[in-house]
């Protein structure tokens, strides 16, 4: 058990390394060659000695997408840590709040209205601004229920989420079953892909993930304040409701950026909270900044499998993530029952 | 600083839990709060907490809720946290109160383990270690002693007492024990139905009687310590 206790940064080192790696590697992987010295090449920007087909293919295919991948699986791994932190209960995902399912009836009334294609700038569609609206419409919805159902608190708010989760989920089948015609292509969208990434969506990506994160990671320390009880944290100078908030719309807001992105895709914000505890990181903003990198590349990891396993078809990334996930979280789950027994 | 309430009053719904209570606490005191189930005891601490928390009061709830996941020293260090350091780092002197406040509480061994692997008596000391590390003027405490040991009870207890003797701190703490209170308290805050019924520094069997609704005898012990028991 002694590479537990190695110390923070070098953990984090590693994690960087690994999900650097995964991005290089996954650049690499496709259905044309393109050899790992030209993806190295062009990630450390000497793109002039790439051939003009190689860089075309790596800039404007592989590359959008392992970033994509990476940037979406680390957010929803940190929203994942800070709800785990925030709820006080290691079986919070990013889910739980409704703002998935709220993201998905936006792009499937966008699918349904028919304005999924509507280019607004580039690759950024109707569906992409439909499913940003969606979320934060159904973030702004549960954030209202939860401030006038009494104090606004975690569990006003997870009950709230919960709520509004199952009215979205609903809705969507609904429409689906009225609109059988475009039952395929909503349930597409809803498995989660990366097919779709393109640079225009991995800036709009980017910039919304640097400004998100970053909030999450200077209010970080306060989760762990409000651990010890609101009254407590009081003393200390942390206000739970005013934490929360900001907390918790940093999350809404990157999250509707991830999934219009990709889509819904599960099990990533679960388990790699677990994985970062497992590696006995337990206060909030190192956690956060871990789980990021470990959830990179474990996005980049799947979606390379999800894109070669079956080609040149491809399966649903959310399906990997949740048979190669799965099973490792179980592993977990039982090593750390014996470790502490 | 004194802790000067006026006229609090909590409802839940219809339930009024405090009843327009107004008490000065006066420093360098140790204040035990008595009285039966529900009448109002943790309301009215928690309320002292939100009313006059201004860094002066330290304040260790009667449970933790939900899933802890930080280690017994990452838990005791967030006694010294302080909002205006982003990077959030512990000077010497934090490093040393939060040292002091595990030999204190004897968790020496334990500052690794996860909180939420530790025994409800643990947790106990643990929680409040953290707060001793938070070195406030006032410490407000709900039932610290609820699944502790005898030995750890005076343990606590104990502490309390000579943080209050010689480094001037005052208390206020929620008791059930009424012969823990009545050793180690200065004063007694009597409650009854969200009132508050008697302050005074004497327990006494009628006013004990009068707030708990049952017979209480009184004995003196050999080394002269004035106990008391329900009949």
């Amino acid at each position: 058990m002694k590479q537990r206790n190695l110390s923070f940064i070098i953990k984090l080192v590693i994690a960087v390394t690994v999900a650097f790696a995964a991005v290089a590697v996954s650049c690499c992987v496709g259905s044309s060659n393109v050899s790992l010295h030209d993806t190295l090449l062009y990630l450390t920007g000497r793109k002039e000695e790439l051939s003009k087909a190689a860089l075309i293919i790596i800039s404007k295919i592989r590359f959008p997408r392992a970033f994509t991948s990476a940037i979406v699986g680390g957010s929803l791994a940190v929203i994942g840590s800070i709800m785990q932190g925030l709820f006080r209960n290691p079986m919070a995902d990013p889910s739980i709040l409704g703002i998935s399912s709220g993201s998905a009836l936006g792009a499937t009334i966008s699918i349904l209205m028919g304005t999924s294609g509507v280019v607004i700038g580039g690759s950024i569609t109707g569906n992409y601004i439909a499913a940003v609206i969606g979320a934060l419409i159904t973030w702004g919805i549960v954030f209202i229920i939860a401030r006038t159902s009494g104090e606004f608190d975690s569990t006003s708010t997870l009950l709230a989420g919960v709520a509004i989760s199952s009215i979205m989920t609903g809705a969507i089948t609904v429409l689906m079953t009225m609109h059988r015609d475009n039952l395929e292509k909503i349930y597409m969208w809803m498995l989660g892909s990366f097919s779709f990434s393109t640079p225009e969506r991995l800036s709009v990506l980017a910039v919304a993930a640097a400004i998100c994160i970053a909030v999450i990671i200077i209010f970080a320390p306060r989760i762990d304040v409000l651990k010890l009880g609101n009254e407590t944290a009081r003393t200390l100078g942390v206000k739970s409701n005013t934490t929360l908030g900001i907390l918790m719309t940093s999350a809404a807001f990157l999250l509707a950026f991830c999934v219009a992105n990709s889509g819904i895709i599960g099990f990533v914000g679960l388990i790699i909270p677990h994985v970062v505890s497992f590696f006995r990181v337990y206060k909030a903003r190192q956690k956060a900044i871990l789980s990021f990198f470990v959830g990179a590349a474990f996005m980049v990891i799947c979606d390379t499998i999800a894109k070669t396993i079956a080609a040149p078809g491809e399966i649903a990334v959310g399906a990997i993530t949740s048979v190669i996930g799965a099973p490792y979280f179980l592993f977990l789950l039982l090593k750390n029952r014996r470790v502490n027994s | 600083m004194s802790i000067n309430a006026q006229n609090i009053t909590v409802t839940y719904g219809k339930k009024t839990a405090l009843d327009n209570f107004s008490f000065e606490f006066t420093e360098e005191k140790i204040y035990a709060v008595l009285g039966p189930n529900g009448c109002g005891k943790s309301t009215l601490v928690k309320a002292l907490v939100n009313k006059y928390a201004n860094g002066n009061i330290a304040y260790v709830a009667q449970e933790t809720l939900g899933v802890i996941n930080l280690t017994v020293q990452e838990y005791i260090e967030l006694g010294r946290y302080n909002p205006g350091k982003f990077f959030g780092g512990l000077s010497e002197e934090d490093k040393n109160k939060v040292m002091q406040a595990i030999d204190v509480m004897e968790l020496a061994g334990l500052e690794n383990r996860l909180f939420d692997t530790l025994s409800g008596g643990e947790k106990q000391r643990v929680m409040a270690a953290r707060a001793l590390a938070q070195d406030a003027l006032w410490t407000i405490l709900d039932e610290p002693s609820a699944s502790l040991d005898v030995k750890h009870t005076s343990l606590i207890m104990n502490t309390v007492r000579q943080l209050c003797d010689q480094d001037k701190k005052s208390f206020i703490i929620v008791l059930h024990d009424i012969n823990d209170a009545a050793r180690y308290a200065d004063e007694f805050i009597l409650m009854k139905d969200g009132k508050l019924v008697k302050s005074t520094n004497k327990l006494d069997v009628e006013d004990l009687n009068s707030i708990y609704d049952t017979n209480f005898e009184k004995i003196t012990s050999k080394d002269g310590r004035e106990l008391f028991y329900a009949t």
